[in-house]
């Protein structure tokens, strides 16, 4: 209207600015959108927007096998494949008490912190590179690449790993495999020294992280923080020592807390769990028993109860069809819960099983769907560019959020 | 913070431009990769390939359909015609629709005769959907040409022998483990 036209614009220091950060941000680590209210450059409200990666998931599960689940669990965060495979392993176990042989669950417990390595190894990078420190997101990239390796090495692939398998795991590790994962473990020692000495009493690191995206303790447990984002605000809660699965119990390591729950806190706490999981590995490996890999009674990858009526001319829908056709009552009915340590916070899986071969219903409790919903505690009153500092800081990824 | 010594002295910038200058002097970790290239490790699970046999150079697939079962992404299609006299399956197409594989291994990781395999075939592509739903003729092709750029003398595959599974979860053909010669294969396709 022209009347508007000719009255002055209004300053944007006083009014408030609404601004839409993502989905295609490069910051924001995925597809997660922020819808910003802004006093010049202040947050003063913020909302997290999520969902442009659902894929289904859950959903999905519920028409699969057990087994065929477990390459969608890959999905989830997809950055530290093995812990999802995991937790979803370790749910089914517990529904058809099976339990893994001995070496199954050291090598579990061995690749899961090599993914747990290279998760932090990425957030370390994503993280300084988002602040501003270009030559850590190259080094750590260096590391990670190292690691992906050993994966290709164990299985075959590199992000996608479908290495766990219900009671155990698919095959057993060469030796001079696990030689190589032994001799990189020294190595990778003196790279977190590196990266200490690059960030850890820098000033221009310190001023972005000191202070930044404060949380207290009371505050993370009543936002349902869990992991490092927790760990970073003191509160010792770890599922891998609370709850112990796989070979946790039987190795050593040390839970590190944080003090003061911000940005720094938790960046050094990823970094001394980064030397606690070279420990874990050392041990695992040292004390690696002889045996089987995978449980007798673990059942087949090709879950077909009955016989098989398959006719002639048979594309797979009708082997499918044939399939769900099938009696029920194949396995026990029940609920359950049951979670590991990601390598963002605590991974939970909720089953329910209705006796037939085909999960009923599948949750997951996804630790970077609730972080994200601390994002607005964290960012009031900071400034747009420590948002990318938070975003980092809690270590999200959207496969896992969204599923 | 401000008056420390570290922070009058630059300690902390010295550190990391050392750490840096360090890194100069070392090996480059870059790979050129169109001009050099990486050696995937065996069994990397890549390009789908249907084995031959090589003395018969029929496909080893017995078309019992427990690869079709088994995928979790639904993209295995298999038509086959049961012999009237010997009650012998006999296989007439298998589709495979890369484009819908999640790579998972599970088909391999079940056939009981080591037919379909992933080999560590990493690099391809099509210029259409159909270049990459592979078909039977277009699966054989594929093992033809891993095999010509296989140097040994046998193929095995990890998948196939699953070192540290007990026997009884193993398909019973492969229980002795699973080896295919190469060597006498025709391989000019
Ligand atoms: S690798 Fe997995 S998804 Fe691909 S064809 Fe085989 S079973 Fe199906
Ligand atoms: S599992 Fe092997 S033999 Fe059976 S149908 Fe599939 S490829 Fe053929």
């Amino acid at each position: 209207m022209p009347e508007n036209r000719l009255s002055e614009p209004e300053d944007p220091f006083l009014s408030v600015l609404e601004l839409q950060m993502g989905p295609q941000h490069p910051s924001t680590h995925g597809v997660l959108k922020l819808h910003l209210k802004l006093e010049g450059e202040r947050i003063v409200d913020c909302e997290p927007i999520v969902g442009f990666l659902h894929r289904g998931l859950e959903k999905l599960a519920e028409n699969f096998t057990y087994p065929q689940v477990l390459p969608l669990t890959d999905r989830l965060d997809y950055i530290s494949a093995m812990n999802n495979n995991t937790g979803y392993c370790l749910v089914v176990e517990r529904l058809l008490g099976i339990e893994p042989p001995p070496r199954g669950k050291y090598l579990r417990t061995m690749v899961c912190e090599l993914a747990r390595i290279a998760s932090h190894l990425l957030w370390l990078a994503t993280h300084a590179l988002d602040i501003g420190a270009m030559t850590v997101f190259l080094y750590c990239f260096r590391e990670r690449e190292q690691i992906l390796n050993f994966f290709e090495e164990i299985c075959g692939a590199r992000l996608t790993v479908s290495y766990p398998r219900i009671g155990g795991v698919r095959m057993d590790v060469e030796e001079a495999t696990l030689e190589k994962v032994y001799n990189f473990l020294p190595e990778m020692e003196r790279r977190i020294d590196e990266y200490e000495g690059l960030l850890s009493e820098n000033r221009i690191w310190l001023e972005r992280t000191v202070g930044v995206g404060v949380i207290t303790a009371e505050e993370a447990i009543a936002y349902g923080l869990t992991g490092p984002s927790l760990r970073g605000s003191g509160v010792p809660y770890d599922v891998r020592k609370h709850f112990p699965y796989d070979a946790y119990p039987e190795v050593e390591f040390e839970v590190p807390v944080g003090k003061n729950g911000d940005t720094y806190d938790r960046y050094k706490c990823r970094l001394q769990e980064m030397r606690q999981s070279i420990r874990i590995i050392r041990q695992c490996i040292e004390k690696l028993p002889e045996g089987e890999v995978v449980s007798e009674l673990t059942p087949d990858l090709d879950m077909m109860p009955g016989g098989r009526m398959l006719k002639a001319e048979a594309f797979n829908e009708v082997a499918f069809i044939s399939f769900l056709q099938e009696a029920k009552e194949i396995f026990p009915k029940g609920e359950l819960y049951s979670a590991v340590e990601g390598a963002k916070g605590e991974l939970g899986f909720y089953l329910v099983s209705d006796g037939s071969g085909r999960p009923y219903r599948l949750h997951i409790r996804a630790p970077s769907f609730i972080h994200i919903s601390a994002i607005p505690k964290l960012a009031k009153d900071h400034l747009i560019a420590d948002l990318v500092a938070i975003i980092g800081t809690l270590d999200i990824v959207m496969g896992e959020c969204d599923r | 913070m401000r008056l420390s010594p570290t922070y009058l002295l630059f300690k902390d910038l010295v550190t990391g431009l050392l750490i840096t200058l360090r890194t100069f002097f070392r090996k480059p970790v870059t790979v050129r990769y169109p001009h050099e290239k990486v050696q995937v490790f065996p069994s990397f699970r890549g390009r789908h390939a249907m084995v031959v046999d090589p003395e018969t150079g029929k496909p080893r697939c017995v078309a019992c359909l427990k690869c079709s079962v088994v995928c979790p992404s639904r993209c295995i299609k298999i038509e086959y015609e049961v012999d009237e006299k010997t009650g012998e399956r006999r296989l007439r197409e298998y589709i495979l629709e890369a484009l819908r594989c999640v790579y998972c291994g599970y088909c391999e990781e079940v056939c009981p005769v080591g037919a379909i395999v992933l080999t560590e075939w990493f690099e391809y592509s099509g210029r259409c959907r159909e270049d990459l739903i592979f078909n039977l003729e277009k699966l054989v092709q594929n093992w033809k040409e891993h095999v010509a750029k296989w140097d040994k003398e046998f193929y095995e595959n990890k998948y196939w022998v699953l070192k540290g599974v007990p026997l009884k979860l193993k398909p019973a053909p492969r229980r002795m483990g699973l080896v295919v010669k190469i060597k006498g294969v025709k391989v000019d396709g």
